[in-house]
């Protein structure tokens, strides 16, 4: 099921209805079966992996907690399990959900890589690629369900007793498909606390979700059919390839964003609060600030889960290095089983290796970073740009080609061509722009703030909701894509 | 402090839908002139539209055809109606056009052929890909146009049912409460045009059409992309499960009722280097139930897949045949199908 359908408003009304009339345990039962609905709407076996998932891990974690003595439940003060038991559990875990995400993603690419070089020594192998249909999402709750037990193995969490509690922990449908990633610390226990309507902040997610369906099918689809005619083409000239870079850009940002707002205000109508996932990631200074940005609940996994346990920043700058280039390649093969993602990570990788060594070399004066900041932002887009387009070429030989592209190598038709799309997407991605600077200058958000309770209505800016949501409602009707395209981290 | 609550939500959620009601007010201040009756009042609210193509219909009238090609640039890629005639000994006449759907497809055989006086018609014959008679069945608005008359009530109704579905009356409940589409239809090309207006500000229009001719002109795609038919997932081929809601019953039906044979050609789409195109299991069955479906209609049916005399040489871009190519494939056509035409 996808947001932008009446499907899921029809689905999202009934849920809610329901929901508010249960108390706390058949609420959580209800987000179940509600999630396993959801998920499973076109694909039924689809909720079969994710109740696979789930199960292995709530086990795993169980066991990695159950006293040494034997005894089946773990009471105040028992003695955990040796470290050795307790690791083969988390290993259970580790491999299950490795394995799942490593046969569904991963094991076409491997088998073709590998025939590719056994055929470039003569060896004949055999087609043994299962080109299975990737099950949306799974990257994402894989690794949400693996924190589960890697949190509590570590001791940072402890292991649930109520299996419907992990398993509305796993599947909480608005986050499932694409993320924000959530920590067991972090959503459990929201899951196992009374939760209460709160009106105002309903009001704050109607506009949140209003704003995220704007992105969607006004920015991010009207982008992205710009996107695909560009990278549709053999020999793009370079100032079409780049309007087409910077149409992908901006729909790549705005269509998943504008998931994790759909995401978050959906969540919030059944009293969770989801992390925020993006704070204009193209405001950002250099790669470091750019990572602190840009799908931040991903990022956050890898530097808590790979990062730190390689070792972190603590093992001199030799291991530094290569402890980051580690977890950005890794980062990279997550996002999809082809070896740009994987160039993708790893030049980000190397960005972030190389301004780290620079900036210890040398770090502008504070006086001076101040004047320098509008040239960083700039600087920095165009290093994300020619990174995005690592990310869309999946074609190696033409990624080649079109980095070796030229402005010299222009016709006037080819520039014409490219100022009009870039000009084309600029304009639609006015508001995005505008309510990033708004953010990031002047703050809060403009469009809702669903962080924090409030004492009493602000009438004010309750009158600037509801006419943002009319007007932005308004243009997803005039202006809205007549191609709709999938969310683009469904693939991943 | 709940209450104040509860009505700043409901404020917010009225603002929300209240405010696109101005889009009606726009709308009358708009040009109106040209606007009428959508003829797919359920899915469209009333637009400027072209008008009927009398001259297309008044030359097919003229040239009293005994059969008739339907289809897109597959069709007309593939038979010269001309060299047709001369080789299966009859009077043929192509009624083509690129890009079209089959909802096109449909207009014409009603509106061109059916409804159109042609005597001495005895067949249509109609070229497709893959499972376009079942699905992929939406038009954008305005592509109709030259083949719809004024009321096209089960067109309307076909397509309402595939696109809305089961909640269509929302959709024709939003679409008569904002107007939106004829707000789209004046507000779009004008906010389109402003980026080409400021690159070629004396000649805006002609820069968009030069783009999209030249720039993104078929050959200029990559293979896979020349294809301008997306391959169909097999989630959609269920035929049993889509032929109701599709258009082909209506074609079959009308034809039968003016005693026209219909026959209908699965073009190939492009080969590979050594052997056919690519086709899976759920495609094939599609295929099948497709076939047995016509055959027990009445119709006449051929799948052009895996044809040995349709090599990749004869392919230009995508899955176009070259001019030499439609040549011998209407030669191959009139000789293959000579029991059709008797």
């Amino acid at each position: 099921m996808i947001f932008h359908s009446l499907e899921f408003l029809a689905f999202f009304l009934i849920t809610l209805a329901v929901y508010w009339r249960l108390p706390l345990r058949p609420q959580n039962l209800l987000l179940v079966i509600a999630s396993y609905v959801f998920y499973g709407w076109v694909h039924p076996w689809w909720p079969l992996l994710l109740f696979a998932t789930t199960l292995i891990d709530y086990w795993s974690a169980r066991r990695m907690s159950e006293p040494a003595s034997g005894s089946r439940l773990p009471a105040p003060g028992s003695r955990l399990p040796a470290p050795g038991s307790r690791k083969k559990w988390l290993w259970l875990s580790i491999v299950t959900n490795f394995g799942l995400l490593g046969f569904y993603k991963y094991f076409d690419f491997f088998v073709d890589n590998a025939a590719a070089a056994a055929a470039s020594v003569g060896w004949s192998v055999p087609p043994l690629a299962l080109r299975l249909a990737l099950p949306a999402g799974i990257s994402f709750y894989t690794f949400q369900s693996m924190s589960y037990t890697i949190d509590v193995y570590r001791g940072h969490a402890p292991a649930r007793t109520r299996f419907i509690d992990i398993a509305a922990f796993v599947s909480f449908f608005p986050h499932l498909v694409a993320g924000p990633i959530m920590r067991a610390t972090n959503l459990l226990p929201q899951v196992e606390h009374e939760r209460t309507f709160d009106p105002a902040a309903a009001r704050d997610a109607s506009v949140l979700i209003v704003w995220g369906l704007f992105k969607k099918l006004v920015i991010a689809d009207n982008a992205g059919v710009i996107a695909n005619k560009v990278f549709a083409l053999q020999q793009p000239e370079f100032f079409v390839l780049w309007a087409g870079v910077f149409a992908f850009a901006i729909q790549i940002y705005a269509d998943f964003s504008a998931y994790t707002d759909i995401a978050r205000g959906v969540a919030k109508w059944y009293g969770f609060d989801l992390i925020k996932n993006f704070a204009r990631p193209y405001l950002a200074t250099g790669p470091a600030d750019f990572w602190q940005r840009w799908n931040i609940s991903l990022s956050a996994w890898f530097r808590d889960y790979v990062f730190i346990p390689l070792g972190g920043s603590r093992r001199g700058s030799g291991r530094v290095a290569a402890n980051l280039m580690i977890t950005f390649l890794a980062s990279g093969l997550w996002h999809g089983a082809s070896w740009n993602y994987v160039l993708w990570g790893g030049y980000h990788g190397a960005l972030l290796v190389i301004t780290r060594f620079a900036g210890s070399v040398w770090a502008p004066p504070p006086q001076v970073r101040r004047w320098i900041r509008p040239l960083q932002v700039v600087v920095m887009f165009v290093l994300t740009c020619i990174g995005w387009l690592i990310f869309r070429e999946t074609e190696l030989s033409q990624l080649m080609a079109d980095l070796r592209l030229t402005p010299a190598d222009s016709t006037p038709l080819g520039r014409s061509t490219g100022l009009y799309l870039f000009l084309l997407v600029f304009l639609y991605s006015i508001p995005l722009w505008i309510h990033d600077l708004w953010a990031e200058l002047r703050g809060p958000d403009l469009v809702a703030a669903v962080d924090g309770p409030e004492a009493a209505p602000r009438w004010r800016r309750v009158a600037v909701q509801a006419a943002l949501g009319g007007v932005m409602f308004a243009a997803i009707l005039v202006l809205r894509s007549q191609s709709t395209l999938n969310f683009i981290y469904f693939a991943f | 402090m709940m209450v104040g609550r509860v009505l700043s939500l409901c404020l917010v959620l009225a603002g929300t839908l209240a405010v696109p009601l101005g889009l009606r007010a726009l709308n009358s201040a708009l040009p109106g002139a040209g606007v009428r009756d959508s003829y797919l009042p359920t899915v469209e609210t009333p637009r400027p539209r072209e008008p009927f193509d009398q001259g297309s219909a008044a030359a097919i009238r003229e040239a009293q055809p005994e059969f008739v090609i339907i289809g897109d640039s597959m069709a007309g890629i593939r038979i010269d109606p001309r060299q047709l005639s001369r080789q299966a000994g009859t009077s043929a006449a192509g009624l083509y056009q690129q890009g079209s759907p089959p909802a096109y497809w449909y207009l014409v055989l009603k509106n061109l052929v059916v409804e159109n006086e042609l005597r001495n018609l005895r067949g249509a014959i109609i070229f497709f890909r893959d499972d376009q008679l079942t699905t992929q069945i939406q038009v954008s608005p305005g592509v109709l146009d030259r083949v719809a008359r004024d009321r096209e009530p089960e067109l309307d109704r076909i397509l309402a049912a595939d696109k809305l579905g089961t909640f269509s009356f929302v959709h024709r409940a939003a679409r008569n409460t904002y107007q939106f589409d004829r707000t789209r239809l004046w507000f779009e090309p004008r906010f389109t045009r402003w980026p080409a207006e400021v690159v070629e500000p004396a000649r805006p229009a002609e820069l968009v059409n030069v783009i999209n001719a030249e720039v993104f002109a078929l050959d200029r795609l990559r293979k896979f992309e020349s294809s301008d038919l997306a391959a169909s997932t097999d989630a959609a081929l269920d035929f049993a499960a889509n032929v109701e809601g599709s258009l082909l019953p209506e074609m079959l039906r009308i034809a039968a009722a003016r005693g026209i044979r219909l026959a209908f050609i699965r073009a190939q789409r492009r080969p590979l280097a050594h052997g056919p195109p690519p086709q899976s299991i759920a495609l094939k069955k599609y295929v099948d139930d497709l076939q047995a479906y016509l055959v027990s209609k009445g119709a006449y049916f051929h799948d052009d897949w895996g044809d040995p005399d349709e090599p990749l040489s004869l392919y230009a871009d995508g899955d176009h045949l070259t001019a030499a190519g439609r040549v011998l494939y209407t030669e191959r056509f009139a000789a293959r199908h000579a029991r059709f035409f008797q």
